[in-house]
């Protein structure tokens, strides 16, 4: 690991140092997070280099625990002398706070003992550091289309390809005042492509492709830019189509949006304050029973995973959503506290939506569900967190018998997520791997369109 | 609260010398242009929640960028230090660019300080804020029974800004900026709902006035009865009418991204092919400024050194500039209109919007409400997106009411909006003489995250598409 572009043991040392100074000045307990990421990009835009990149971030976060009160507080200014002001000033300003007897660090017993190293979930590819500036433009560079796909097809010609080869370590880690110490460290490559095409009336249609991966030799960097274009040009003509009750097929691409919603909707501090539609829902079977999401966060190679939350809690695989029943709200120290439960973790990690209904790709997905209305992209819209109401535009393709007729346009899909989870019909067992959210291709029935 | 240079020069540890030597070794290779950007940024916040003012902070965020042009083509690398070791693997990281591509060395291990944090209220202890928000949730409580839960967030952020460049132009500037929000939960039987406000101005603690409070406490309860009352309409396309302020968000996202001209130099704008046509009806005038007072878009300077300026995008209808940075100002062979902004030190700048508006018409709001047999009005959002390339667009609607035969009926909520750019545009079919620019907190999310104004009379607009049962 080359020490330069992770955290060196001064800067950790520093990060010690920090912990006991605020205890020195009248913290009673404190939490103190430093990371560190290096990240280089390579923009490229119509087959040439457009833009580089080089940065290094750091920063450290300290949370302070004063006399019943508290205090968050991060400064990227990391010098010895400069910190210690930093913190005398806010040990300071937390005493001008009210007090709040549920602010406190969480159970010894509960926080993370195995991430010592950073290196447990086997996130960190050697190959970082050997990379060099003119490997990284040449990757970049052959991942380009341009120069086939610019003459474009009949009825269409390539008028923008722009695209970005990224990668950065990031390194972190957390102290307490218990004795904590745990530490996450990764690296990840990134590439990704939009492509705009015109037609023959001159109406542009862009799309995107993109992948990303913890280690460089996964990274699926060829074909992306193709993908991209392709994407768009499967966007050509399209239709309005009339409004009403369709099944509503979502490409793995973007089924996460669908989920999201469910996750904050269970996550404590929305609970606490009564502005979620899964307030009491624990242990309740509010999904069909064929639903089933979990929190995998430990799974060695994946990435996203995490041994340790951002209070420095063990991570545990563990049921969301079992068979229908909720199994789980999301509760850090302070909000269990406060709701008189026993704590979770801040969040969940790595959401797992397990394949129900036999369908291993999204064509097969698409046979089940028949006629409907496949979606490959949201554009824009909301729910609302109390009431699981939604709205959200969408891009995609008419459906009938199992295949796609034309591309759709200015449509939008309405409802509720109680409601909608209802009308699950199956899914396919395509979840992305470069995405935080392992969701495969959903169908639900009878889901009303507006156009 | 714009200091004099030499503050400057000591809150980054530089001066003149340390600034030319930079920029010579940015151009050493060869590039065409180079600028830095200095930023030291304070952020103080308050939280109150449960009934008490239980968490807050201070946050410091500082560094430099340094950019590298060779022609349209950008080199950019940043460092959070300014010791001048760091400064210059900066630079040759960035100058890279122009020439082949060079090893860079880890900078950022050495990170001068000048000790304490500066207070983002400039010496007004966070402390004095507490009773503000604490008599702020008193009084909202106080209007509506039905009020279970209160959450108000107080923040304070001030910039300071040093900016050098390869043509010798030395700027700085101090860039305050104050906003609170307010998000309220109702609950009416087994019914709830949320309502929130929020206020973000160029201002420091000044802003926090009696009136303002009344205002917000008054605004986050109003209507709440209709809220209770709201269902979502049938949906299909019909009329709508923008009530006016915060509707802006329609010309932000709709017109204004399209008319930011990095967009139409890559050809990849809907509107890339339509300078100086007309694209709405005449009687039109849709501007971007920066220089309102006070508005949480305005900017004395853009992140470029461009003076904060008055741009007129659409005069009587016709498209008659885009919004420039430096890069494409020179595309296009015209001047820069002050538009090339950034989130912070970490990003190059973009042709990115500061307080977008349309220009009041002559007719009366209620006038143009009477003229719908079957529609919307749409009075409240809360947030918006535009495909660039097609132009469609989407707004989430939080509340609303129905019109039917040219009156106002039945409250509407949680509906979208969605249509395409031009087309609506080119389906204005009246302009009210209200404009208002919205006093909320709106951020601006294209590839970064920048603050910005929106702002419009009430308009109606033929037809789109309203998504609803």
């Amino acid at each position: 690991m080359n020490r330069h572009q992770t955290l060196s043991s001064q800067e950790i040392d520093l990060a010690r140092h920090c912990l006991e100074y605020a205890l020195s000045q009248g913290a009673q307990k404190c939490r103190i997070s430093l990371s560190k990421t290096v990240m280089n990009l390579i923009g490229l835009l119509n087959g040439e280099v457009d833009k580089t990149s080089h940065a290094l971030d750091r920063s450290m976060q300290v949370q302070l625990f004063v006399d019943g009160r508290y205090g968050s507080f991060s400064s990227n200014r990391l010098e010895k002398e400069g910190l210690e002001a930093f913190i005398r000033e806010a040990i300071a300003t937390v005493r001008m706070l009210e007090a709040d007897s549920f602010r406190t660090l969480p159970a010894p017993e509960r926080l993370s003992k195995d991430a010592r190293s950073g290196r447990e979930l086997d996130l960190y590819d050697d190959a970082y550091d050997t990379l060099t500036a003119t490997d990284r433009r040449e990757l970049a560079l052959a991942s380009m289309a341009w120069e086939s796909l610019r003459d474009g097809q009949e009825g269409w010609k390539l008028i923008a390809e722009e695209g970005e080869y990224s990668d950065n370590v990031f390194d972190s880690v957390t102290l307490d005042s218990q004795g904590l110490y745990a530490r996450h460290t990764e690296t990840s490559f990134e590439i990704g492509y939009e492509s705009t095409i015109e037609d023959a009336e001159g109406r542009h249609f862009s799309s995107y492709w993109w992948d990303a991966r913890a280690r460089l030799k996964d990274l699926q960097w060829k074909g992306c830019a193709r993908k991209a274009c392709e994407r768009a040009v499967q966007q050509l003509a399209p239709q309005r189509v009339e409004g009403g009750a369709y099944t509503l097929i979502v490409d793995s691409e973007c089924a996460s949006k669908l989920v999201t919603p469910l996750m904050s909707a269970l996550g404590g501090f929305s609970i606490q304050q009564n502005n979620s539609f899964l307030v009491d829902s624990l242990g309740k079977k509010l999904f069909p029973e064929q639903l089933n999401i979990l929190d995998l966060p430990r799974t060695a190679g994946d990435s996203g995973c995490r041994l340790f939350d951002s209070e420095g809690v063990a991570t545990r695989e563990m049921p969301i959503i079992e068979n229908g029943v909720v199994r789980t709200y999301f509760l850090n120290s302070y909000i269990a506290g406060k709701m008189g439960l026993e704590p979770t973790v801040e969040d969940a990690t790595r959401v797992v939506l397990q394949p129900t209904g036999g369908c291993s790709t999204l064509e097969e997905l698409l046979e089940k569900a028949g006629d409907g209305i496949l979606v490959t992209g949201f554009n824009g819209g909301n729910s609302n967190p109390a009431t699981g109401n939604f709205s959200y535009g969408i891009e995609g393709f008419l459906i009938r018998g199992g295949r796609r007729v034309h591309p759709v346009r200015e449509m939008l899909i309405t409802g509720n997520f109680l409601s909608l989870w209802g009308n699950l019909l199956a899914t396919a067992d395509d979840a992305r791997p470069c995405l935080s959210k392992r969701i495969p291709s959903l169908a639900f029935t009878n889901v009303d369109f507006s156009a | 609260m714009i200091e004099n240079r030499q503050y400057y020069f000591d809150t980054f540890l530089v001066d003149e010398k340390v600034l030319g030597r930079l920029v010579a070794e940015c151009m050493a290779g060869g590039a065409s242009y180079c600028d830095l950007y200095f930023e030291n940024t304070t952020y103080a916040s308050l939280l109150l929640r449960d009934g008490a003012v239980t968490s807050g902070g201070n946050h410091v965020d500082f560094g430099v960028g340094v950019r590298v042009l060779s022609g349209e083509k950008t080199g950019y690398a940043y460092s959070e230090s300014t010791a001048w070791p760091d400064l210059l693997s900066c630079a040759r990281a960035a100058a890279q660019i122009a020439s082949q591509p060079v090893e860079v060395n880890p900078y950022g291990t050495r990170n001068p300080s000048r000790g304490e944090p500066n207070p983002a209220a400039r010496g007004v202890p966070l402390s004095a804020f507490l009773p503000f928000l604490q008599k702020l949730e008193a009084e909202v409580r106080r209007r509506d029974q039905r009020i279970i839960k209160v959450i108000a967030n107080l923040a304070f952020q001030v910039s300071d800004i040093l900016m050098y460049n390869s043509d010798k132009e030395l700027k700085w500037d101090t860039r305050p900026m104050g906003s609170i929000s307010l998000s309220v939960v109702f609950q009416q039987g087994g019914q709830t709902e949320n309502k929130s406000t929020s206020r973000s101005f160029r201002q420091g603690a000044e802003m926090l006035t009696e009136a303002l409070l009344q205002e917000m406490a008054g605004e986050v309860v109003s209507g709440i009865d209709e809220r209770f009352a709201a269902r979502r309409p049938k949906g299909g396309r019909m009329s709508v009418v923008m009530g006016a302020g915060a509707s802006g968000i329609l010309l932000h996202e709709a017109m204004g991204h399209a008319f930011e001209a990095d967009f139409n130099r890559k050809g990849t704008s809907i509107f890339a092919d339509k300078m100086g046509k007309q694209i709405c009806p005449r009687g039109i005038h849709i501007i971007d400024d920066g220089t309102l007072p006070g508005k949480r878009g305005s900017l004395n300077f853009d992140d470029e050194g461009i003076p904060g300026q008055k741009t007129y995008m659409v005069v009587d209808g016709v498209l008659t500039s885009y919004l420039h940075d430096r890069i494409s100002a020179a595309h296009y062979g015209v001047r820069p209109t002050g538009n090339g902004r950034r989130e912070s030190f970490r990003y190059a700048p973009l042709p990115r919007m500061r307080a977008t508006y349309m220009e009041s018409g002559t007719a009366k709001a209620q006038e143009l409400i009477a003229e719908v047999q079957k529609g919307v009005f749409v009075d409240e959002f809360s947030n918006g997106q535009v495909q660039i390339g097609e132009g469609d667009f989407t707004f989430y609607v939080k509340s609303g009411f129905l019109i039917e035969n040219g009156r106002l009926t039945q409250p509407v909520k949680d509906i979208n909006i969605i249509g395409n750019g031009p087309e609506a545009l080119a389906d204005i079919r009246g302009v009210a003489d209200d404009l208002l620019i919205d006093p909320g907190a709106w951020t601006c999310g294209k590839e970064q995250s920048v603050p910005v104004s929106c702002g419009i009379p009430t308009v109606l607009i033929g037809s789109l598409t309203v998504g609803g049962e």
